[in-house]
């Protein structure tokens, strides 16, 4: 067993450096720059990629939440950790490289275009739930704590998007279209297959991440279990 | 669902009785509201005819503010005496445990308004000309959907040591859609304009209500047990 | 283009930044785990 995920670990590193490297390449050098925009266009394939793991991570939390509290156990919960702690790695950078865009091509760091401004508040409710989880006490009692706020906070998401954008649409006509992302009549076949291959390889990041992120906190559980020992050995 | 909600009651009756007596966290939201405002006045000249566009995002902060005070308090002081397990080992739903302390929050945060809105309409020398029952309407909806996500995450936040300093991280994202739709719909309502635009942020308050205090009601046992 | 640079450069060093977390958290794991171990053993 041991063996095998370590041979799926090792397969998949060997797998994304390529793949890391191909989709740098298709980004930079096969696929056209974009008439309007130029060359800051191509921040567009990362930023799309990363915004739609940091999503998944976050439904990746709601559902082992889910699981958490139907049948608590601690594969779940740490599941449900890890998967967080990407998310704000990936909101962190869909956050920054969106800023970076409205930067270059609106020229402005930051607009309440929903799309980005729900990025935020996701951003916000991760962090909380990551201090849900720094809480004291067995894991039993935080599991089911920071289970519930995963849930809560995976319902709040779909309301805020559309809370931001009737705020937006309300206060001022709507500037730059439909927004950014929603091209895809107009995405040239070699600019959707790249952004495809983005993703692709991202979403692969995400999952090799999330084993490396699951092995380290068994980890350190074992060491927990260790320490017990130990004590247990000294007291008897 | 009878028993729930009579148990409710009475929880809800024992936390505003215990209130009445000492008056300590009434007293002190009531204080801690008006020296937000204070505090916003010197901040913004209240004399500028602009701040009248930041009138119906302060009373939503003040109402926040002083809300976050007695929502910290409603669970800590359970936990004082251990009280709280009394309350869990009790023959009685947890859920009603939630309505009651709902029930007992919203009294409490609503008292608060009742003082500190015509208080800052005083200080900033506003005048009210909106229609007042579309007014209480929409603060109701909003405060009512503050203290529903509020009182659940109090509920949560207790467990933790720095449950004074958690509850905001928790509750102020969570609650983002529910600001703008209050602030909205009080700033359509003020400017006395047409009550149309305001139906849909009125729906989107009700929608947010229902649905988290669907969700809060039947989470709320897995709170209970957790801690 | 040094938008397109920059944007680039921080999606890599934060990818990169959190990959050398994990392993330092691995192997400071993997360390309090094996003098665990052996002290566990030679008692």
């Amino acid at each position: 067993m041991k063996q095998k995920s370590g041979f799926i670990d090792t397969a998949m590193f060997y797998l994304l450096i390529p793949m890391v490297f191909a989709a740098l390449y298709f980004v930079f050098i096969w696929s056209p720059v974009e008439k309007f925009m130029g060359a800051p266009q191509k921040i567009f394939y990362f930023h799309v990629s990363c915004a739609w793991v940091a999503f998944l991570a976050f439904f990746t939390v709601g559902y082992y939440s889910v699981r958490t509290l139907i049948k608590p156990n601690i594969k779940f919960h740490i599941h449900a950790g890890i998967s967080a702690e990407i998310g704000v790695l990936f909101t962190t950078i869909t956050l920054l490289t969106g800023m970076i865009w409205g930067k270059s091509s609106w020229n402005t760091w930051w607009t309440w275009e929903p799309r980005l401004a729900t990025t935020l508040i996701l951003w916000f409710i991760y962090v909380a739930y990551l201090f849900v989880r720094r809480m004291e006490g067995s894991w039993e009692k935080i599991a089911k704590l920071s289970a519930v706020f995963g849930i809560i906070g995976v319902i709040n998401v779909p309301i805020v998007f559309m809370a931001i954008r009737w705020w937006n649409t309300k206060l001022h006509p709507v500037v730059f279209g439909d927004g950014k992302n929603q091209d895809g009549g107009g995405i040239e076949p070699p600019m959707l297959f790249t952004l495809l291959f983005c993703i692709f390889t991202i979403t692969l990041l995400y999952a090799y991440l999330m084993r490396k992120g699951i092995e380290i906190e068994k980890m350190r559980h074992a060491v927990k279990k260790a320490k017990n020992k130990a004590i247990n050995r000294l007291a008897g | 669902m009878k028993a729930i909600i009579s148990d409710a009651w009475t929880i809800a009756g024992k936390d505003l009785g215990n209130e009445w007596k000492n008056k300590q966290t009434i007293g002190m939201m009531v204080i801690f509201s008006s020296l937000v405002i204070l505090v916003f006045s010197f901040a913004f000249d209240p004399t500028n005819n602009m701040v009248k566009a930041v009138i119906p995002g302060l009373i939503w902060l003040i109402t926040i503010f002083s809300g976050l005070l007695g929502l910290n308090r409603s669970f800590l002081s359970e936990q004082e005496n251990d009280s709280i397990t009394g309350l869990r080992s009790a023959p009685i739903d947890p859920s009603s445990i939630y309505l009651g302390k709902v029930m007992a929050n919203c009294t409490m945060v609503a008292a608060v308004q009742i003082i500190s809105i015509p208080v800052l309409f005083l200080l900033f020398d506003y005048r009210f000309m909106g229609e007042f029952l579309w007014f209480l309407l929409v603060l109701a909806a909003g405060t009512l959907g503050f203290i529903i996500v509020g009182t659940f995450l109090a509920a949560l936040a207790v467990n933790a040591k720095n449950s004074e300093m958690l509850l905001p991280v928790l509750l102020l994202p969570l609650l983002s859609p529910l600001m703008i739709a209050a602030v909205q719909a009080t700033r359509i309502i003020l400017e006395n304009a047409d009550i149309q635009d305001a139906m849909s942020w009125i729906q989107l308050m009700a929608a947010y209500d229902l649905l988290f205090l669907a969700a809060c009601f039947f989470l709320f046992e897995f709170i209970m047990e957790g801690s | 283009m040094t938008y397109l640079f920059l944007a680039y450069s921080i999606i890599w060093t934060l990818i990169a930044g959190y990959i050398v977390i994990l392993g330092k958290r691995q192997k400071a794991l993997k360390k309090e785990l094996q003098l665990l171990d052996e002290w566990n053993t030679e008692q």
